[in-house]
């Protein structure tokens, strides 16, 4: 299969910090993969170079055969690579309505965004009948589900999902999952970044473990369960 | 600071004897003439808040971009003898390009350089000497001079209040200019990307907002609103180069609305216009310096928020 996403030995920092050091990685359109690695190892960092809003020091981006780590972040969107950013980013005095909405904000075509937003209400029912609630006002399991939905209202080709199980109940954690599998199964390419390697390594197929902004490890996520290293550091045991 | 503040009677205030009659034809008139002042202040202080609540940056330069817009409008009008109607869109114009254009070079790169805020408000600061010291330079600012009035300026009652058919369109000129912008800001896909940038502008980006178009449009905005309240009391005053430090008012209006909320500014206007004629009438016409920084306190003191702000939240860092 084709890569989507392809990023190829990108360098990143924050004023002298380094945050990312020659880090590549590849998306095949139609999968899902992990990204993998402890607290600071550079998951987020990783994102954000992708979404434009770290820019890389060297090395190159590509999403659908063209090279994007010049572009800015509005024409990333528009290309279709959305990121469901960590840390319930929602609008939060705004409606769950008006949030879908800004979801769309580059968009024009009325009758796909209709059609966007009952797949949005497809996939949570709830967000449907919190429609006029202020999205601060929700819990934290329906703010996770208002970023994805934001994010699917933009009509995406590529996910980037950033920690969507941080912070949530277990039984809410198993749901997410349920509707991110869903999600890849209607066709949508997924990059994931987690701290939960467990859940992260059972509905991906590949994945890649970022150590202090380095690429540490990669392979076959069915393979890395089994890999004593990784079952020692991320599975606990 | 007390340009606009224009009793209509001589100073015959005073007494605890001033009898009930004397009272109501003051207090009616306090309130027509404080909705009148009061609209200009409305209209700075929406100006102000609406950059504070997208910048977080409160632009110090508001009332010079007030005053230097007022002087274009004289420029064009008086001294290149332009027709009205090329006259007051060009000025909105000028004011537009030259918020948008501050925004966008100077604000921007400072931003790059320096993660302080307060850099962005010493460059505010920045502009207002910059305007303040261009109209200087041009001698314009040199002898006080109105803009002549658009509309006629007889006088009319209203109840036991007498107004100006002038006064009236300013007030209804700033209420039109006001539910205007409400509007664009609360029911347009523009207006909610603005308020989507105030909340929360990682994740205005992270949905494809152009952060900087829309910050050069906000401050664009922002100017135009300051043009306009130029516009619209220049006829009444006398213009010079320090005629910006009404300023001032249009911060004590948006700190007593609140200081992030839109309504607030515009209520917080019209008290502070109301108190400051009322002081005049009521008490002094040299107490009237006072009376914005009385409603201040006296908001703060019951209110810390404000009048319109929302719940004290502590922001994080």
């Amino acid at each position: 299969m084709a890569d989507l996403l392809e990023i190829d030995g990108i360098s990143a920092a924050y004023g002298r910090i380094q945050a990312l050091s020659e880090v590549s990685l590849k998306v095949p359109e139609g999968a899902i993969v992990a990204l993998l690695g402890s607290n600071g190892a550079g998951k987020s960092t990783t994102l954000n170079t992708v979404s434009r809003l770290v820019p890389v020091t060297k090395g190159r981006i590509r999403f659908a055969g063209e090279e994007i780590q010049s572009w800015a972040s509005h024409k990333v969107v528009s290309a279709g690579v959305l990121q469901v950013p960590e840390g319930r980013e929602v609008f939060r005095d705004m409606s769950v309505r008006e949030n879908l909405d800004m979801g769309a904000y580059r968009r024009s075509d009325a009758a796909g965004i209709r059609r966007d937003l009952d797949r949005v209400f497809e996939y949570f029912p709830k967000l449907q009948e919190r429609l006029q609630q202020k999205a601060g006002t929700l819990s934290g399991g329906e703010q996770q589900m208002l970023l994805i939905g934001r994010a699917l209202m933009a009509g995406p080709r590529l996910l980037l999902l950033d920690e969507p199980s941080l912070g949530l109940s277990p039984v809410l954690v198993q749901q997410i999952f349920a509707i991110i599998e869903r999600l890849n199964k209607d066709g949508l390419t997924i990059l994931l970044v987690e701290q939960n390697a467990a859940i992260a390594l059972g509905c991906s197929t590949y994945a890649y473990i970022l150590e202090n902004g380095e690429m540490a490890l990669e392979g076959a996520s069915a393979q890395l369960r089994q890999d004593d290293s990784v079952r020692r550091t991320y599975l606990g045991g | 600071m007390a340009v606009f503040a224009l009793p209509p009677f001589p100073d015959l205030s005073i007494g605890p004897d001033m009898d009930l009659q004397l009272a109501l034809i003051f207090l009616q008139q306090g309130i027509a003439s404080g909705l009148v002042s009061g609209s200009v202040y409305a209209l700075l202080a929406l100006a102000i808040v609406v950059i504070f609540k997208t910048s977080d940056v409160p632009n110090f330069a508001q009332g010079e971009v007030f005053m230097a817009a007022g002087y274009v409008a004289l420029y064009l009008f008086v001294f290149q003898k332009m027709p009205i109607w090329v006259v007051l869109p060009a000025t909105l114009v000028v004011a537009f390009l030259a918020m948008a254009l501050f925004r966008r070079f100077v604000l921007d790169q400072v931003a790059k350089s320096a993660k302080d805020l307060v850099y962005l408000v010493i460059a505010t600061l920045g502009l207002s000497y910059v305007l303040k010291g261009l109209v200087r330079r041009t001698g314009f600012g040199d002898t006080p001079r109105s803009f002549p009035a658009l509309v006629p300026t007889d006088s009319i009652m209203i109840g036991q209040a007498s107004v100006t058919m002038l006064d009236l369109a300013i007030f209804g000129t700033a209420v039109t200019v006001m539910a205007a912008f409400f509007w664009m800001f609360n029911y347009t896909k523009t207006g909610r990307a603005m308020r989507a940038v105030g909340m929360n502008p990682k994740a205005a980006q992270l949905v494809g907002v152009d952060l900087r178009r829309c910050h050069m449009l906000i401050w664009g905005l922002s100017g135009v609103i300051s043009a306009i309240a130029a516009l619209l009391i220049s006829p009444k005053i006398l213009m010079t180069a320090d005629m910006g430090s009404i300023v001032m008012l249009a911060f004590a209006a948006a700190i007593v609305g609140g200081f992030s909320s839109l309504p607030g500014a515009v209520v917080g206007g019209f008290v502070i216009g109301i108190v400051e004629n009322m002081v005049g009438l009521f008490i002094s016409s040299r107490a009237i310096v006072l009376a914005p920084f009385l409603a201040i306190l006296i908001v703060l003191v019951l209110r810390p928020q404000g009048l319109f702000g929302g719940k004290l939240t502590i922001k994080k860092v």
